[in-house]
């Protein structure tokens, strides 16, 4: 295998790892704050849409990212409303988002066009920072900082004790004067941000167009790799790597001549699923989840 | 202080039900209207597409009858406290199993019967390894089931292309033999006796739930799993039971779509007959209050929606998919647990404004 | 007398710090009584003010809402003579009312220090650990408190977990400080060493509201005593002016009954052994040898013991639920070591669970269902699998009737709506049906009323004479020693001793709860 192969094969990963990981990061916030939010599939789909709409309206690469943040954030409030002050039910709201997200999306491809499919234009599509071995997009050093704030801001800051607090026992946290419903409200908004901005980047960074099937499963993948951390967002990081790494190995064993013809198609792109489901059963039970994670808080 | 009866009590998820109808159709409308189309023309063609002609009733019932199935499956699961997503990879295994007795060239009637079986045993062999890894592992279902989704997606697509291939056209697969199709109960409409199938279904698992005490089980380690396990009643079985018993109701419709589907009755590439039925599944288990008849309901509601979302394509042009954002906000209404009463003190606030 | 508190404003000795009067409290649903009932309460600086009553009193609803975890529905609250409705714990706390919890409310996964910084009002991106840890240290040196800082929660006993408790109130520096049953899981030594603590923050000019159902204590730590019974005053007074039986009968009502008399146990076989059984969770006990217990038919074993120290895991073992970490369990001569739960039902074995809405029934189930929740499997009532609602029915029916529960009707009422007491008698019904030879009873009479309390000891009795033996855990070492043949008293997973029942030593058997290893003598 030659070094370009190598390369191509780094970089893939390292696109690949993107969405993934950001998604990720924004639920072990939420995770960490009592919430399971099952709905990340939806959200990325939506911030997907909103960002190529974005970027559209705009001519700007930066404002579509915004967009898919605001819109992120809006579903978040929805789902962290719902989960909270409305006791709703954490799992059913989550299957509705997906589906809310699938409807509408699907909706406003029918609407703009083509149905299923949306380009978005070059020029406004994130520019890639060259670097002689390949093109590296922006967004691969912003998820790593970002890992390493979220990271910062769980274990060394008071609010991140106040998150897993409210995570692990509400009922002492409501005890010691922290309005847990708030807390948990945030956390949803802030995961929601980050799934939206990784949706934005599926569809004006990545692909470079919007479809029905952009995400793929991918909200779920995010979900397992929350498993696979262990709630840190630096082994968030890492599970987004190897998930990436396979994902772009997908790719490119698809692609390359001779190995194409032996291995199946199909079975390449399965690799990434079954290798959710071998690190998932693997790593839980040497894992630790906050006691009060996908239950709401009731006071009396 | 007396309870009230039992009719009242199942009124409430009735009417919750009903409301979150009426908010998503609500909704959906102001939609509509933010795009330009006339909702109002356009639930009247929704409305007449779907229950407007015997032939429509016919569609919306093959609509709703593999809906009944998947919704089933996840309705079980929800009683037993489990979340099976998985409907959706279950059913894929049990049409291309249900395709592949086809091979043996069995004569009639064991071409079906063995057909039906064989769906069924494809869809438990698909959600055994959920089961089994949410025992052993204590993997949780929901993201075990949707990667058994993705990878019964792609695994289909490699049977479909290189293994049951229909000779002649490369894009589907065989066709299952004609003495083995579900008979057409109406002429011209894509209805099969799969309808009858699903109705039983609906009966046996009603009957499981409430009248035996495998069922007894399953709703007790549903709603209290210590209470379950110190009354004696084994965890571990009724996880088994529940997903087997699942994935055996989603594989048979499967079967019941590629049996009773002219006029191809086989598995085309892209799987556009079986796409989605798994989800829509859950959607309409949840607006049934996973209920088995709350369910049949439901699922006509769901079915009709799908016939006259098309017709309403066509007039005044509204995109079929907007029905299914409106079952999106149905499912996000039903989420919250309190609609009824929120909704009567938004009506109290607002009548105290003026 | 001026005294100075930790940093705040001088405070007389004497003055009323917290005042509530014409309180009340009422549920809505389904509740006979009002929780609280037009009380009036106050505390005053220097002083340890009791609250005594039975479980079920009220105390705790006083107490939380007090503090600002409730809400009260009547009546007024004044903090040195100023009106307040608090409508948060931290509105109690800025007032300088602080709550200690029976329950710890502590994160297990943080340490000592982390704990202290959930409560804490500190700007959002900041991370004082370092000074909370600092004052931690100085506030153990005032007061006596031994915990360290940087140690986990989850790793640190339950005296060492109450003590953090009381730290984190601390730091709030409270001028009055609300303890619910505070040593409901200390050993005495570890709870005389909680009175000296309370004693100086008394001294310093706090005002301590101490809650509590134990009669010993009362006269331990306090001040002045406040007697509650279902959530009305029946008086207070000052501690030097009373005395132990005239508390007892404003608390309880009736005086409690002696050792009742039975016939000798007329048995020699063995219903339950266990044989150097090492339970699942007391691994790290330190008890090698396990535990070794014998209870022969026809006798009723109690299990005395300050909850926390085995007994939970203990019943675990001995009904299936949790397979044991080492030695045997032997029921009725049949090796049920590590079997499951429906095993040990099968084999005979009963079991009235502690915690009856969580474990003892499934609440959203129907009464009818709850009453067949053991036996639904047999016939009478199925048949095949198929479930026969008619047999099923009449035989709710009876044990409804027989054990007097109140229940609208049999497949319309969700259990879940009952009162816990109801809930018991249901229990019981189902446990005791089929008189079966052995039966677990864990804290059986606890919240019922007199006469429930009255009719289950006669019901023990009765089965005890038809040969069945019982396993009587209880705190209530009255009840204990009303009702056993022999008793055993628990201590750090280990049995302390066991002596008769009849004319047991108090004292003895108090030594043993604590951990004293004196023999009987």
């Amino acid at each position: 295998m030659e070094l370009t192969h190598l390369w191509g094969i780094l970089f893939i990963s390292l696109h690949a790892m993107v969405p993934i990981t950001l998604a990720a990061i924004g639920e072990t916030i939420e995770e960490s704050a009592g919430l399971f939010n099952i709905g990340l599939e939806g959200i990325l789909l939506f911030g997907a849409l909103a960002g190529a709409l974005g970027a559209q309206a705009s001519g700007s690469a930066l404002v579509g990212l915004l967009t898919g943040m605001g819109v992120g954030a809006l579903i978040g409030l929805v789902f962290g409303t719902i989960s909270t002050s409305l006791r709703g039910s954490q799992l059913i709201s989550g299957v509705g988002i997906n589906l809310l997200a699938l409807g509408f999306v699907a909706l406003m491809l029918s609407v703009m066009g083509a149905p299923g499919f949306h380009s978005v234009a070059r020029e406004v599509q994130v520019p890639l920072i060259p670097l002689g071995v390949g093109n590296l997009s922006p967004l691969v050093p912003i998820t790593v900082a970002i890992a390493i704030g979220v990271w910062w801001l769980l274990r060394r800051t008071q609010l991140g004790i106040w998150i897993r607090a409210v995570g692990e026992n509400p009922a002492a946290a409501d005890v010691a004067g922290i309005r847990v419903n708030r807390v948990r409200l945030g956390a949803a908004v802030a995961a929601g941000v980050l799934a939206g901005l990784a949706g934005a980047y599926l569809s004006i960074d990545w692909f470079g167009a919007v479809t029905k099937e952009i995400t793929a499963g991918r909200g779920f993948i995010a979900l397992a790799i929350v498993v696979f951390s262990g709630l840190n967002p630096l082994l968030a990081l890492l599970g987004g790597f190897i998930f990436g790494f396979f994902d772009g190995l997908a790719t490119w064993v698809a692609t390359y001549p001779g190995i194409k013809d032996i291995i199946p198609w199909q079975f390449v792109a399965m690799m990434p699923y079954v290798v959710t489901l071998a690190v998932v059963a693997g790593m839980i039970g040497r894992v630790r989840f906050p006691s009060a994670l996908g239950v709401p808080y009731l006071r009396e | 202080m007396s309870s009230p009866s039992s009719w009242i009590r199942n009124l409430t998820p009735i009417t919750e039900s009903l409301l979150a109808g009426v908010v998503g159709l609500v909704i959906g409308a102001f939609i509509m209207l933010a795009f330009g189309y006339n909702p109002l023309a356009a639930y009247r063609s929704l409305f007449v597409g779907s229950v407007g002609s015997v032939y429509s009733w016919a569609e919306l019932f093959a609509n709703a009858t593999p809906l009944i199935l998947t919704a089933l499956t996840f309705a079980i699961a929800m009683r037993g406290g489990l979340f099976n997503i998985g409907a959706e990879g279950q059913l894929y295994m049990g049409a291309l199993a249900a395709v592949s007795v086809s091979l043996l060239h069995l004569p009639a009637p064991f071409n079906w019967i063995v057909a039906i079986l064989a769906a069924m045993v494809a869809g438990m062999i698909w959600s055994l390894p959920v089961a089994l890894l949410k025992l052993g592992r204590g993997v949780h279902e929901v993201i075990s089931t949707i990667m058994f989704n993705w990878i019964a997606h792609f695994f289909a697509f490699y049977l479909i292309a290189n293994v049951l291939t229909d000779p002649q056209r490369g894009e589907r697969t065989i066709a299952v033999s004609e003495s083995a199709r579900l008979t057409r109960v109406f002429p011209d409409a894509t209805l099969s006796s799969g309808l009858f199938i699903s109705l039983v279904t609906v009966g046996v698992i009603f009957f499981l739930l409430w009248r035996t005490s495998t069922g007894f089980e399953i709703r007790s380690v549903g709603y209290n799993p210590h209470a379950s396990h110190y009354a004696g009643i084994s965890i571990r079985k009724q996880v088994l039971r529940v997903f087997l018993i699942g994935g055996a109701i989603a594989g048979l419709a499967g079967a019941i779509v590629v049996m009773g589907r002219p006029p191809y009755y086989a598995v085309l590439s892209g799987l556009p007959q079986l796409v989605n039925l798994g989800f829509d599944g859950i959607g309409v288990a949840m607006i049934g209050r996973n209920h088995p008849i709350g369910i049949v309901f439901a699922a006509i509601f769901f079915g009709g929606l799908m016939t006259g979302g098309r017709i309403m394509q066509f007039d005044p042009g509204v995109p079929f998919e907007l029905v299914r954002v409106i079952q999106g906000i149905i499912i996000l209404a039903l989420a919250i647990p309190e609609l009824r009463r929120l909704f009567f003190l938004a009506r109290e606030r607002l009548a105290g404004r003026k | 007398m001026k005294t100075r508190s930790d940093s705040g404003p001088v405070l007389d000795k004497g003055d009323v710090l917290l005042e509530a009067r014409g309180l009340s409290k009422g549920f809505p649903g389904v509740w006979e009584h009002l929780i609280l009932d037009q009380l009036d309460f106050d505390v005053r600086s220097g002083e340890v003010h009791t609250l005594l009553g039975e479980n079920g009193a009220g105390k705790t609803v006083i107490a939380n809402i007090l503090s600002g975890y409730y809400e009260k529905t009547e009546g007024e609250i004044r903090v040195k003579g100023k009106l307040v409705h608090f409508r948060s714990p931290r509105e109690g706390l800025a007032h300088g009312i602080a709550m200690v919890h029976q329950e710890l409310m502590l994160v297990p996964a943080f340490t000592v220090a982390e704990n202290i910084m959930v409560g804490l009002d500190a700007p959002l991106f900041s991370y004082g650990i370092a000074g909370v840890e600092k004052r931690i240290q100085r506030l153990v040196e005032r007061y006596g408190l031994q915990v360290d800082p940087k140690a986990r929660v989850e790793d640190l006993s339950a005296g060492q977990q109450q003590r953090v408790e009381i730290l984190k109130v601390l730091f709030h520096e409270p001028e009055v400080l609300l303890l619910d049953e505070p040593t409901s899981l200390l050993t005495p030594s570890e709870a005389d060493q909680l009175f000296v603590v309370l004693r100086a923050m008394a001294d310093d000019g706090k005002g301590i509201v101490f809650i509590s159902h134990k009669m010993r204590e009362v006269f331990a730590v306090s001040d002045r005593v406040t007697v509650l019974k279902l959530g009305k005053t029946q008086g207070t007074c000052q501690i030097a002016e009373t005395n132990e039986d005239e508390l007892t009968r404003r608390t309880f009502g009736e005086t409690v009954p002696d050792y009742m008399e039975r016939p000798e146990v007329a048995h020699e076989e063995l219903a339950l052994n266990t044989i150097e059984m090492v339970p699942s969770g007391l691994e790290k006990k330190p008890n090698s040898q396990g535990i070794s217990l014998k209870i022969r038919c026809g006798e009723i074993m109690g299990l005395a013991g300050v909850s926390g120290n085995g007994q939970t895991e203990l019943i675990e073992a001995v009904t299936g639920l949790v397979p044991p970490a080492s030695g045997e369990v032997w029921i009725l001569n049949a090796d049920m070591t590590g079997r499951t739960p429906k095993e040990f039902i099968e084999r005979g074995v009963a079991h009235i669970p502690e915690r009856r809405r969580e474990i003892g029934i499934v609440e959203q189930m129907y009464v009818a269902e709850n009453v067949v929740l053991k036996d639904y499997r047999k016939t009478p009532f199925s048949k095949n699998t198929v479930l026969r609602h008619q047999q099923i029915s009449s035989h709710a029916e009876k044990i409804v009737e027989k054990f007097n529960a109140l229940v609208p009707d049999l497949w319309q009422t969700e259990c879940r709506i009952l009162s816990g007491g109801n809930i018991q008698r249901l229990i019981l019904g189902r446990e005791t049906w089929r008189k079966p030879p052995v039966i677990i009873a864990s804290h059986p009479t606890e919240g019922l009323d007199a006469k429930a309390i009255r009719h289950t000891w006669e019901l023990f009795l009765a089965l005890r004479a038809e040969g069945s033996a019982v396993l009587l855990v209880s705190e209530d070492l009255d009840e204990i020693m009303s009702l056993s043949d022999r008793i055993a008293v628990m201590f750090e997973g280990k049995i302390m001793g066991i002596v008769d029942g009849k004319g047991a030593d108090r004292e003895i058997l108090g030594h043993w709860m604590a951990g004293g290893t004196a023999s009987a003598a």
